[in-house]
């Protein structure tokens, strides 16, 4: 209640707003990080478990992923996959400089994979045998599997690549009171939890092609704040503080419109909203319920009504730039409240006077858990409408979203709300994978068909194509089995103050990137 | 004097070993896993007992508690799980923020709480009492969450006076002082008028009147030093009350500050930073009290006659 007042609040009143200039300084903007990248503890990449967009302008990456994920150089001009795919080569950009002045060449290259491997995230890095340095420019991993993925991590910002010499001497301070990269931008300071200032690397000449401006930056400065509470922030762009809100909560998606000084950038998603179904759980033991209670999700209207049509609708489980969402069409999973209501009738569950169905003198009443932010509480009850009108009887139960994944462990769940933010095909082996039933498999989902298919494409190809072939594979037949329903897939929208700040046309990255910076100007 | 002192000071000790235990054991019956926030997509089991192991979630609760406690008598706050950095040096980086704004929020609920107790006793029953009344019970009972976002819509977003958030010197910490200090305004502006016509029909005050001292130095001279006990009570129990109701409003405000550390810790599970602040806040609320019970003894001499 209190969330529609604020919003109310909000709508009404009127933009008199004095515009308080962000900066007294031309080429200075302050950005504010999305709700999912704010407390970041420092900038390393090595020990990091989340990242955020300054990471991008610090580092750079040797590859780069376009929106379209496709991918593109940066600090590797060129690569080539041995045919077997056992080894890969990359032809390093000459002349790249840390912001310290130290040279990156394979050497820096061989040291950084050495220093990853122990690293918390060195499961990207698993197939990798060893990197040798061939030359001065040019190095070679050769691996022990074929990882068609490895370009994919290789464009991570978690593969962002550090000085090693810088880590190895701060040790911890690493990341906090210094941060050492080849990136568009150097860390001037970091304070914890409140803001990242960055400032222009004069120097840098190495930009991805994906960026029309090759030279420095056009910001001489750049501040990243981080700001909890979603109305402030909203309120610091209304009024000038800021100039763009990298993540407009999806609460303020109506606002933008009223406002002539805003705009926003939308940028391909990379979330998918969906309904986890738990099939060791009664009466969703049965197929047929399942599948009755994934048709009975009217994606379009969710869109509409919840969404105000930002986004668009989700058939699968993958967001759809993905080659692998492309399973056969048959199996995706649209509205259809008729066969819903025939599913249910087949399964021996009839309509009740009031509308609930009943089998065996027992009411088709089941828990529809939801976490405390209010995007899910509204869209959850959207959900348990729709439900309720095929004849489930849904009982709403919110957990505060820091908690939430500890209940699911204990696989009580029977249908939930949520999204997850990933961009890569392997997340379906995450979510549905037999060995990690509860959480991060909320539908404890193990089949040994699923599980034959998982294996193939987790580790059996040797080409993207046949990754690419056996993950569509693996997906279409989780899909088949309805352990899930597919609501939703938002875009990222950036909103900004388009009085002062020019953002390309066409954004190339799958979020504001180092890259994409690279051609964002204030205006003079 | 001295030994009520003492004997005030060897009380804390009791509760300072209950709220400790409380701190401590409320926190570890919170569903959730700090080690969760630690791990990835991709990360194994081992990883996981490795982690448990250098933090020593893995040992017994009561021998976890007993170690924390030891560590934290010597000064010790522990490590950030999420950090990997010293407590007592993330609370130190933000103490001083906190201490700003709770100070200036109690110096404002002081002194403006003061002279509209003073006006709403001297003005009894009339206008400006009344008007006096209606705020201090509107003040009471907003919400700071709420009167702080209205500040900001009215002072920020309107009329363009001060920063919307943040912590870029003293026009960003205007809005926000306001916003803790008028629960406390509401609060010591009633004490004080409840205080003041108390007082004032004490039967020294009519002699006083008796004696013909002029009306103005009755009030300021005698009936407000009297009705300033319970006053100054109230503000030091204040003290550790401001820098807990900072909590909220330093989040809306994106303030760094104890409060602001409080929330994100405990969306991340980082039990040793949130152990750290609530120690603070209850040490703050300790202390505070202590305060209030030494005036009030060098203040009021039944107090002080009571006690020695």
């Amino acid at each position: 209640m209190f969330q529609s007042f604020r919003m109310h609040l909000l709508a009404g009143s009127t933009c008199l707003a004095a515009l308080i200039p962000a900066s007294l300084w031309a080429q200075e903007a302050v950005f504010v990080l999305g709700s999912s990248e704010v407390g970041i503890p420092n900038y390393n990449p090595l020990t990091a478990v989340n990242t955020n967009a300054a990471f991008t302008m610090i580092y750079d990456t040797l590859v780069e992923q376009d929106g379209d994920l496709s991918f593109h150089p940066h600090l590797a001009e060129s690569w080539e996959e041995a045919p077997d795919g056992k080894s890969w080569v990359f032809h390093l950009k000459p002349g790249v400089k840390f912001h310290n002045g130290d040279p990156l060449t394979s050497d820096t290259i061989v040291q950084w994979i050495e220093m990853f491997r122990s690293s918390e995230n060195s499961y990207m890095t698993d197939n990798v045998e060893k990197v040798e340095a061939v030359d001065e420019t040019t190095v070679r991993f050769v691996m022990k599997n074929p990882d068609p993925n490895l370009l994919y991590n290789l464009s991570s910002s978690f593969m962002a690549i550090p000085d090693p010499k810088v880590v190895t001497e701060l040790g911890e301070d690493y990341g906090i009171t210094e941060a050492v990269g080849t990136g568009p931008f150097k860390l001037e300071s970091f304070t914890l939890g409140q803001e990242t200032v960055l400032v222009r690397n004069d120097d840098y000449a190495w930009a991805s092609p994906l960026a029309e401006n090759q030279g420095p930056p056009h910001l001489a400065r750049l501040t990243f704040r981080e700001i909890p509470e979603d109305s402030t922030a909203f309120l610091e762009l209304k009024s000038g503080g800021v100039d763009a809100l990298l993540s407009l909560p999806t609460d303020y998606l109506g606002e933008i419109g009223a406002e002539p000084s805003l705009a926003l950038a939308e940028i391909p998603g990379q979330e998918v909203y969906y309904m986890p179904i738990n099939v060791t759980k009664e009466p969703f033991t049965d197929i047929r319920v399942r599948q009755a209670a994934a048709l009975a999700i009217n994606q379009d209207e969710i869109l509409k009504n919840v969404f105000s049509n930002y986004g668009q609708v989700a058939h699968n489980f993958l967001i759809s730039a993905l080659p692998e969402s492309k399973i056969d069409p048959a199996l995706d999973i649209s509205f259809d409240p008729d066969k819903a209501n025939a599913l249910l009738d087949e399964a021996g569950w009839v309509k009740g006077t009031d509308g609930v169905r009943e089998k065996d003198g027992k009411k088709l009443t089941v828990a529809l858990w939801t976490q405390s932010d209010s995007v899910f509480r509204r869209l959850t009850e959207v959900v348990q409408a729709e439900l309720k009108a095929v004849g489930f009887d849904p009982q709403i139960q919110t957990f505060d979203s820091s908690v939430i994944r500890d209940e699911y462990k204990k696989g009580e769940q029977q249908l939930a709300v949520r999204s997850y933010f990933w961009n890569n095909a392997d997340i379906v082996d995450w979510f549905f994978g037999g060995d990690r039933l509860g959480y991060p498999n909320i539908s404890m989902f193990n089949d040994p068909k699923a599980e034959e298919l998982r294996a193939k494409a987790m580790s059996g190809s040797a080409t993207q194509e046949e990754r690419v072939a056996n993950f569509t594979a693996y997906h279409a037949y989780v899909t088949s089995q309805f352990p899930y329903a597919p609501i939703y897939q938002p875009e990222q929208n950036m909103a900004y103050n388009k009085d002062r700040i020019v953002i390309p046309g066409v954004i190339h990255g799958n979020s504001i990137t180092g890259t994409v910076v690279q051609d964002i100007s204030v205006k003079e | 004097m001295l030994s009520y002192l003492i004997k005030r000071i060897l009380l804390l000790v009791p509760v300072f070993l209950a709220v400790s235990a409380v701190i401590f054991l409320i926190l570890h019956l919170i569903p959730g896993d700090p080690v969760d926030n630690l791990l990835k997509v991709g990360s194994s089991a081992s990883k996981r007992a490795e982690i448990e192991a250098r933090y020593g979630l893995d040992r017994p609760l009561i021998v976890q508690y007993g170690i924390w406690l030891g560590n934290v008598l010597q000064g010790d706050l522990g490590t950030s799980i999420v950090t990997r950095r010293p407590v007592a040096q993330l609370i130190g980086q933000v103490m001083p923020d906190s201490l700003q704004l709770g100070g200036l929020a109690l110096l404002l609920s002081s002194v403006a709480g003061v002279l509209l107790g003073v006006l709403a006793a001297k003005a009894r029953d009339r206008w400006p009492d009344r008007l006096v009344m209606g705020g201090v019970l509107l003040g009471s009972t907003l919400p700071s969450f709420w009167i702080g976002l209205i500040l900001i819509l009215v002072f920020s977003v309107q009329l363009g006076w001060f920063p919307v958030s943040g912590a870029r010197g003293w026009s960003s910490l205007v809005l926000p002082v306001i916003t803790i200090g008028l629960g406390g305004i509401a609060l010591v502006a009633r004490v004080t008028r409840v205080a003041m016509i108390d007082t004032a029909g004490r039967d020294f005050v009519l002699l006083l009147h008796a004696k013909g001292l002029p009306p103005g130095r009755i009030l300021w001279r005698h009936v407000l030093r009297h009705a300033m006990i319970p006053v100054v009570t109230i503000l030091a129990l204040r003290i550790g009350w401001i820098l807990g109701g900072a909590v909220t409003v330093e989040y809306v405000f994106a303030r760094p500050g104890l409060g602001t550390t409080l929330i994100k810790a405990l969306n991340q599970h980082d039990y040793p930073v949130v152990q750290a602040c609530l120690l603070m806040l209850a040490i703050a609320v300790m202390l505070g009290t202590l305060l209030g019970d030494i005036i009030q003894a060098l203040m009021d001499p039944r107090v002080r006659e009571a006690i020695t």
